[in-house]
């Protein structure tokens, strides 16, 4: 509960904190909200998360949710919860400018995406759309039709991405609450980088509509969040099946926030082995320090992992570059150069190899799961690496020097090739963040946030404040 | 509805003694052709229809050489013929 209404509180309370107040009458929705849009106007030319701010309907809405709780009608869950969404979102009346320049001449969505419904259903505020690298193909963050997103912790560093402005913002205290995709870590690299929770669901899981894809086979949505209860109320808010996305899977909704003091006693949990080793400093300390918390001293070893990122990293450059081809014919110009020469390169790869990599990937499926006979929970790094300067190309994996573009994701992609779902804890490590993979089998998202909420609570994961 | 579970197959995986091939390095799809590369981006390009400007077919070779050792390492896995592909389509 908050004692004070002073601006730094509502910038640093949790969701469930805004939303308690809120259905109390402690405050009001639109309190929270304009207190947002101050936060945003104050510290956002700072962070450059945002590249649209809905602020008069942020308004409309939270009076709207004050009128209802006035005249005695239920709130939901996340009622005046401002939160802001990756700018592949549909918001209506935006067009969907998914961090291209290109995009900018789409006509406005004339309806917000199924995700953006259903956390205003469940009273959350849209205050704005989020910054992001160029049609999602990019772990940097970096964009330079709007700019790069910066880190809070360090405004020279990177937020990570391709979600970078949700990183930024969430982790700026800016927005409690975010949403982004993740194709092959883009939700997960961010949260890494910027030391955040973010929940990659299932594949299948939560619909995609009205978002503007990447890799249909590959291509995920989820929240971002300060803690873990804040991402399961925003879970399970978007539960639930939805015929406007084909891979939507027809599934009742499994509600986690009941589910998150259970604890993880009981659950048989490894840290995944070979390929997963951490090879740098920061990476290794955080694995130990949640292996040592959770008293694991298992490993596993997941199959042929470097081959399904490898597989992961065809299929995306493939079905990247085909979803992109008439824009290539026309207007290659428009594209960040570093994007362009990425999807030319994967429209010449060749279609038999491509379809190789999709029959390798249900080989993958098939493996991988004989191992959730045996475990609840794999553990692995997010990132390879803390959040790279602004700027870097390279970084040091082992004795390798990698591109950063293309490997920051070198953890989260053999993951997501199979939908795992997925909990990125971040492990507050002095000076900067860095996260670590709670990996449960398909469709146990609870089991993943229940284990990150024990670490949660236990001081063992959390979100730092930055110094900003 | 709910998605249907792959088909079982028999087979999983040749013996480890099937042994694979070494990796080449990036831009050799075969190891056989180190130069072809540059030629196969003007020509595919040609055949696609994307125009290359001056000074992008170097950009777009190298992240192509990127993905044809990527694709190596899946080329080189040993697959059953009675695998599916992963995606489902639903009529």
């Amino acid at each position: 509960m908050l004692d004070a209404l002073a601006p730094d509180d509502l910038a640093w309370s949790t969701a469930a904190q805004l939303a308690a107040e809120v259905v109390a009458g402690r405050l009001k929705a639109l309190e929270v909200v304009e207190a947002a849009l101050a936060r945003i106007r104050a510290r956002d030319p700072l962070l450059n998360s945002f590249t649209a701010v809905t602020d008069q309907r942020a308004r409309d809405r939270a009076r709207t949710l004050d009128e209802a709780r006035a005249s005695g009608k239920p709130l939901g869950p996340l009622a005046g919860v401002p939160f802001a969404v990756k700018n592949l979102f549909d918001i209506a009346g935006l067009p969907t400018i998914a961090g291209s320049k290109i995009n900018r001449e789409k006509e406005p969505a004339r309806q917000d995406a199924a995700v953006i419904e259903r956390l205003e259903h469940a009273g959350a505020v849209l205050v704005g759309a989020l910054n992001m690298g160029e049609y999602a193909y990019d772990f940097t963050g970096e964009n330079i039709h709007d700019g790069a997103s910066r880190n809070p912790h360090d405004l020279k560093r990177m937020t990570g991405g391709s979600s970078g402005g949700s990183g930024g913002a969430v982790a700026g205290g800016l927005v409690p609450l975010a949403l982004g995709s993740d194709t092959n870590g883009s939700i997960r690299v961010p949260s890494s980088c910027c030391g955040i929770f973010g929940l990659k669901p299932t594949y299948g899981r939560l619909s995609r509509a009205r978002s503007f894809p990447f890799v249909a086979s590959l291509d995920h949505v989820g929240p971002m969040a300060r803690s873990i209860e804040d991402l399961a109320l925003a879970y399970d808010a978007m539960q639930g099946f939805d015929p406007d996305d084909p891979a939507c899977v027809n599934r009742t909704p499994q509600p986690v926030t009941p589910l998150l003091g259970r604890g993880a006693a009981g659950l048989r949990i490894a840290v995944a082995g070979n390929y997963f080793k951490p090879r740098g400093a920061e990476a290794l300390q955080a694995i130990d320090r949640v292996a040592i918390a959770l008293g694991v001293d298992r490993e596993i070893d997941i199959p042929q992992a470097e081959r399904a990122r490898s597989a992961a990293f065809l299929i995306t450059a493939s079905e990247g570059a085909s979803l992109h081809l008439d824009r290539l014919r026309s207007r290659a110009r428009d594209y960040d150069p570093a994007v362009r020469d990425r999807l030319i390169a994967g429209a010449m790869a060749p279609a038999s190899l491509v379809v190789k990599a999709h029959k390798f990937r249900r080989w993958h499926r098939e493996e991988v799961l004989k191992l959730f006979a045996d475990v609840d929970v794999i553990l692995a790094p997010a990132t390879p690496c803390v959040a790279p300067v602004m700027g870097q190309q390279t970084f040091m994996f082992g004795d390798q020097e990698l591109p950063v573009r293309a490997n920051l994701g070198i953890y989260t992609q053999p993951i997501s090739f199979i939908g795992l779902p997925v909990v990125a804890v971040p492990i507050p490590l002095s000076p900067l963040p860095i996260a670590v993979q709670i990996i449960a089998a398909p469709w146990r998202e609870d089991i993943a946030l229940r284990v990150a909420y024990t670490l949660e609570a236990d001081g063992i994961a959390a979100a730092p404040r930055p110094p900003i | 509805m709910q998605r249907k579970p792959p088909r079982k197959s028999k087979h999983r995986r040749a013996k480890t003694s099937r042994k694979l091939r070494s990796r080449s390095p990036p831009g050799q799809i075969s190891g056989r052709h180190p130069d072809s590369i540059g030629s196969f981006v003007e020509a595919s390009a040609r055949a696609l229809g994307i125009p290359l400007e001056r000074g992008w077919s170097e950009g777009v070779a190298f992240n192509l050489r990127l993905i044809l050792r990527h694709a190596k390492l899946v080329d080189e896995f040993p697959l059953a013929d009675d695998i599916e592909p992963g995606p489902v389509f639903y009529a």
